[in-house]
């Protein structure tokens, strides 16, 4: 099957990535090309403006992967930001719920369930990008200790969300204070 | 026809098209068998459920293995937007996918070429790039949950986990004023279905109904409770009825489920969806006054 190839010239992301110096922008566009993620060099927004005069253009969605992607090519980078003027900055709000047995940690969008006493997940919920469903088939019955973290294995901002959640859930299993 | 459009965690599932069947706890397509789970499994497992009581054609299926990386996603715009016109479906649900909105805005571009336009429905990450792209007033049904109506109310959000704090609370008694502001900045899709502990159904900005009972607080943190209501709307409404009866019966059909099911927050979807028949045999004739032979 073909796929589709990205529209260089149309492109038009909602998130901006931005870098120490020049050589970084172009590392990083190279490095996220090559992974068939779509980016667009561009200057950075005034108000985002930290020395530099490249960033790139990208899909937000797609931040944890590219994220990762520029650990393991080792492409420095200061940091991801929503383009938008006046954009939301990204949820910190964490939720605990007890159901007795178990309890639900929720961050952003995204919720994670596991039992008290062994720490196994039981549930993942929320979400919509595909690594969700993945996250759960690779975490759901695991110990909380034992798991994938979402970080390692997640692509998109879900995943990032996800992160949070199992965060938490790993510091209330440890016996730390609940948010 | 009804086709149901999404990706599944199987890195080495092809682009799939095909009838749907169920065969265990798998679903099988164009010879080929993927999980009933968490997202677009569950979803279509719930349509299924939906055909198979109506006895009405069941789904055809467009999916394709992703795990994040937006592949799967790419073939899946490529082939829908190349074959959508001839193959003519009915009722069109996109669900669980990358949210790329230049593809999507290319496939609703190819659908105004269609002879009858589809009737529409986006949830998970094609209803994101629905509303990120400006698309939303495309699609017929949408079916959010609480931090999902938070982000369709927020003008600048292009993704749920970036929403204005204050639209996070998360307080119940927001959700009506959500609603109107996301049909208000032209986010929604004709109908909202927001799921939550509270069910609402929204036409055209006005909320026509709400649900609350059965109140079954345990099925929130089960993965792909939502999901599986996006499937019953679908069957529903692929089935003949009105959008808006078809939204509160998915909302009924998934809480009584539920109540069958007395789930723990370790209970799996399966065994929510494993209750639909049994849900629609004992209710759909007193609900509808529309009896079958089920």
């Amino acid at each position: 099957m073909e796929n589709v190839k990205p529209d260089r010239i149309k492109f038009t992301g909602d998130g901006i990535i931005i870098f120490h110096d020049v050589a970084g922008a172009m590392k990083g566009e190279r490095t996220i090309r090559a992974s068939d993620h779509e980016v667009k060099l561009v200057a950075p927004p005034p108000e985002l403006r930290m020395g530099c005069d490249l960033a790139l253009e990208f899909n937000l969605v797609e931040q944890a992967g590219i994220e990762r992607l520029f650990k393991e090519k080792d492409v420095p980078f200061v940091r991801f930001l929503p383009l938008s003027k006046n954009a939301p900055q990204m949820c910190d709000i964490v939720k605990v719920t007890d159901f007795g047995k178990w309890v639900m940690v929720k961050a952003g969008n995204m919720k994670i369930s596991f039992e008290k006493d062994s720490g196994i997940i039981v549930n993942i919920s929320g979400g919509g990008c595909p690594d969700i469903p993945y996250l759960n088939a690779e975490m759901v019955d695991k110990a909380l200790t034992l798991a994938p973290h979402p970080n390692e294995l997640g692509y998109t901002l879900c995943a990032t969300m996800l992160e949070r959640a199992y965060e938490e859930a790993l510091v209330i299993f440890s016996g730390g204070s609940r948010s | 026809m009804i086709l149901l459009f999404g990706t599944v965690p199987d890195k080495n599932l092809p682009l799939t098209y095909g009838q749907v069947r169920q065969e265990g706890d798998n679903l099988v397509a164009d010879g080929r068998r993927f999980s009933r789970t968490q997202g677009t499994g569950a979803m279509i497992s719930a349509a299924l459920a939906i055909t198979n009581y109506f006895k009405i054609e069941s789904p055809y299926v467009l999916v394709a293995g992703d795990i994040g990386d937006g592949k799967g996603t790419r073939d899946l715009y490529k082939y829908l937007t190349d074959h959508i016109v001839e193959m003519k479906p009915e009722v069109l649900t996109m669900h669980y996918s990358l949210p790329i909105m230049a593809l999507l805005k290319k496939l609703c571009d190819t659908i105004k070429g269609c002879e009858k336009r589809p009737f529409m429905i986006a949830d998970a990450g094609a209803m994101y790039a629905a509303k990120g792209a400006g698309l939303a007033g495309e699609f017929d049904i949408f079916t959010p949950d609480p931090s999902e109506i938070a982000f369709l109310a927020d003008p600048q959000a292009t993704h749920p986990a970036y929403i204005s704090h204050h639209l996070f609370d998360c307080d119940a008694d927001k959700i009506p004023g959500q609603i109107t502001d996301a049909f208000k900045n032209k986010s929604a899709a004709k109908l909202l279905l927001v799921k939550g502990k509270t069910d609402y159904v929204a036409v055209n900005g006005q909320i026509v109904a709400t649900i609350i009972e059965p109140n079954v607080p345990t099925l929130e943190p089960i993965g792909g409770t939502g999901d599986t209501i996006t499937g019953l709307v679908s069957g529903l409404v692929f089935a003949g009825l009105d959008p808006k009866d078809a939204a509160i019966f998915a909302c009924r059909t998934n809480r009584m489920a539920g109540v069958l099911a007395q789930p723990t927050p370790a209970t799996k979807v399966k065994e929510i969806i494993d209750r639909f028949p049994e849900v629609a045999k004992n209710n759909y004739c007193a609900w509808s006054g529309i009896c079958y032979n089920g």
